[in-house]
């Protein structure tokens, strides 16, 4: 396989007014990944992909795919892809669908193949406005891979499905990468990021703020909580020291370190501070670890000087 | 923007699904046939066969031709709705992930555009020879329908500027306002002799007087310069207005 990048974005900016909705990404993808970029709402995510595929104009910086100009790979159809705010027509059948998506490609593969591999075939006669939520989306992941793209792009595509769909869906999305091509798609849903992406790219307004895969993405925020009190304000730049700690909010008289290490931090704070009482140690979720992530950059792993109190 | 000008090969499948697509739907746009033929019910029969003092034709043709254009312009315009919806739906975002290019985009709505405007003349022309026995030559028939249904190009191109490039919440007004003016000014509804005389004058700048004008022309009205000078008005209209469409949407392409 060769190794021209997928997608290279170069300190990609967009601004729409005072707001820079993307704001310097860099971002190079390799064939075969298949990459989860994360993010809240308003973080980037659709500007960022919108500029990957020649949608809009770059204010500054520039984007590549296979190497190329974006518009020149959608041209040649080596890109598919599920856009937010991209439907399809309602009069039409899903075969009809695919069939005029199909017409307006240079190299389609057949319809049914397209229908076959989005779990279609079922749902091919009927109507576009009769389709549920999750049929819907497989509806549009038919027309999203009936160029036989080489990467496909999804924005949000298990949007108001349920579980069994959403089960459905990412089934026959593995079925077209493991015949080695490349996905990039955007997600709210970090379990589905972890179990599906070898690689998560998490954004926040506008910038990337975390780049690995799922284990280091969740290395660097698997900490837990170290909370006590009994220890005056005093001592929280000693507290800070403690082996392990990463971040330290304090609330009245109540203390959470935030630990790396916390059987270290425990035993230390012990040792150090007898005085501590009501002790807990809880766990931080992959939930807990996003909203680090993606509320306040300091706490990423390039910072660790953690939050001042 | 490179959409515009990498056109590239014309995507002859897509033009014909898109078309029929449209044509299936021909449901929706019973009433724009209706309306042409009432009219030429209501106007056709009340003068009959007198003659047309200024084209020489008799006034049930020349009343024809007019509902013809009308009714053709009519359903040429209505394009501007569906790509309205279209566009809100999202549709258009998701052609742009596939090679189609906006010539490619132009040429698929001017089409639809036609076979719309292509029944509705069908329909007018036929309801005038077989229901009410308008007289002409089935060769003049076939040449001023023929032009008028070449003539609809710039209105399906108006159509494609007010679809694609106006707000959804002001396509409808500025829709009504494009379609009543050149039914009205360019002498579609009520013929202009009837009209004050400023509004001939006006008439003279729209396409929709030329597009009555190119029929009047087929069906052999009194006049030197034949099909000829109203094609010519009608085309240069229809390249002024591709031109915009291009201009526009390059400017469209770069801002977003």
């Amino acid at each position: 396989m060769n190794d021209t990048p997928v997608i290279q974005l170069r300190d990609l900016r967009k601004r729409f007014g005072e707001v820079a909705a993307v704001d310097g990404v860099d971002l190079t993808i390799r064939p075969g990944e298949v990459v989860a970029l994360l993010g809240p709402n308003g973080a980037g995510k659709t500007t960022t992909v919108d500029l990957a595929l020649g949608l809009s104009v770059p204010t500054s910086g520039g984007a590549l795919l296979f190497g190329e100009e974006p518009r020149a790979a959608v041209v040649t159809g080596r890109v598919g892809a599920m856009l937010q705010g991209g439907a399809l027509l309602p009069d039409m059948t899903v075969r009809d669908a695919v069939a005029l998506v199909a017409a307006a490609h240079r190299r389609p593969m057949s319809v049914d193949e397209a229908l076959r591999r989005a779990r279609c075939t079922e749902i091919a006669g009927r109507r576009v406005n009769k389709l549920s939520g999750g049929q819907l989306q497989r509806a549009r992941f038919a027309v999203a891979v009936v160029s036989d793209p080489d990467l496909l792009v999804l924005d949000e595509p298990t949007a108001a499905m349920d579980v069994e769909a959403r089960h459905t869906f990412w089934s026959s999305m593995r079925e077209f990468t493991d015949a080695g091509r490349t996905v990039v798609f955007a997600t709210h849903y970090l379990d589905e990021a972890d179990t599906f992406a070898d690689r998560i790219v998490i954004m926040r307004a506008g910038r990337i703020v975390a780049d690995g895969t799922p284990a280091q993405i969740k290395a660097i925020t698997a900490t837990r909580a170290v909370r006590f009190s009994g220890v005056g304000a005093a001592a929280h730049v000693a507290l800070r020291g403690l082996p392990g700690v990463r971040s330290l909010e304090a609330r009245h008289d109540s203390v959470t370190l935030r630990s790396d290490r916390s059987d270290d931090t425990l035993r230390a704070l012990l040792t150090s501070f007898p005085q501590a009482h009501d002790i807990q140690v809880v766990a931080s979720t992959m939930d807990d670890a996003f909203l680090a992530l993606t509320a306040d950059p300091v706490t990423t792993d390039t910072a660790p000087e953690g939050i001042p109190a | 923007m490179t959409t515009v000008t990498a056109s590239g090969r014309m995507p002859i499948r897509y033009v014909y699904l898109e078309t029929t697509r449209q044509l299936r739907n021909v449901r929706a746009m019973v009433f724009t046939f209706a309306v042409p033929v009432i009219m030429l019910l209501v106007f056709g029969s009340a003068f009959g066969s007198q003659t047309d003092p200024t084209t020489r034709l008799q006034y049930l043709v020349v009343t024809t031709l007019q509902m013809a254009a009308y009714g053709a312009m009519m359903a040429a315009l209505s394009q501007a709705f569906a790509i309205v919806n279209e566009r809100s739906i999202g549709w258009n975002r998701q052609l742009r992930v596939t090679p189609l290019s906006g010539w490619g985009f132009m040429v698929s709505k001017v089409i639809a555009a036609m076979a719309f405007a292509a029944v509705s003349i069908v329909i007018t022309v036929l309801v005038a020879t077989v229901g009410m026995h308008a007289s002409l030559d089935p060769l003049r028939w076939f040449a001023a329908g023929f032009g008028i249904w070449c003539g609809v190009i710039p209105f399906a191109l108006i159509a494609i500027l007010i679809g694609q490039f106006a707000k959804p919440s002001f396509a409808q007004p500025l829709f009504m306002v494009v379609f009543m003016g050149m039914a009205i000014l360019g002498g579609l509804w009520v013929p202009l002799s009837v009209m004050p005389d400023w509004m001939g004058t006006v008439a003279h700048l729209l396409p929709s007087y030329w597009l009555n004008r190119i029929g009047q022309m087929g069906a052999g009205a009194t006049g030197s310069s034949g099909m000829v000078e109203p094609a010519m008005v009608l085309a240069c209209w229809a390249i002024v207005l591709a031109a915009v469409i291009v201009w526009r949407y390059r400017r469209d392409a770069a801002r977003q």
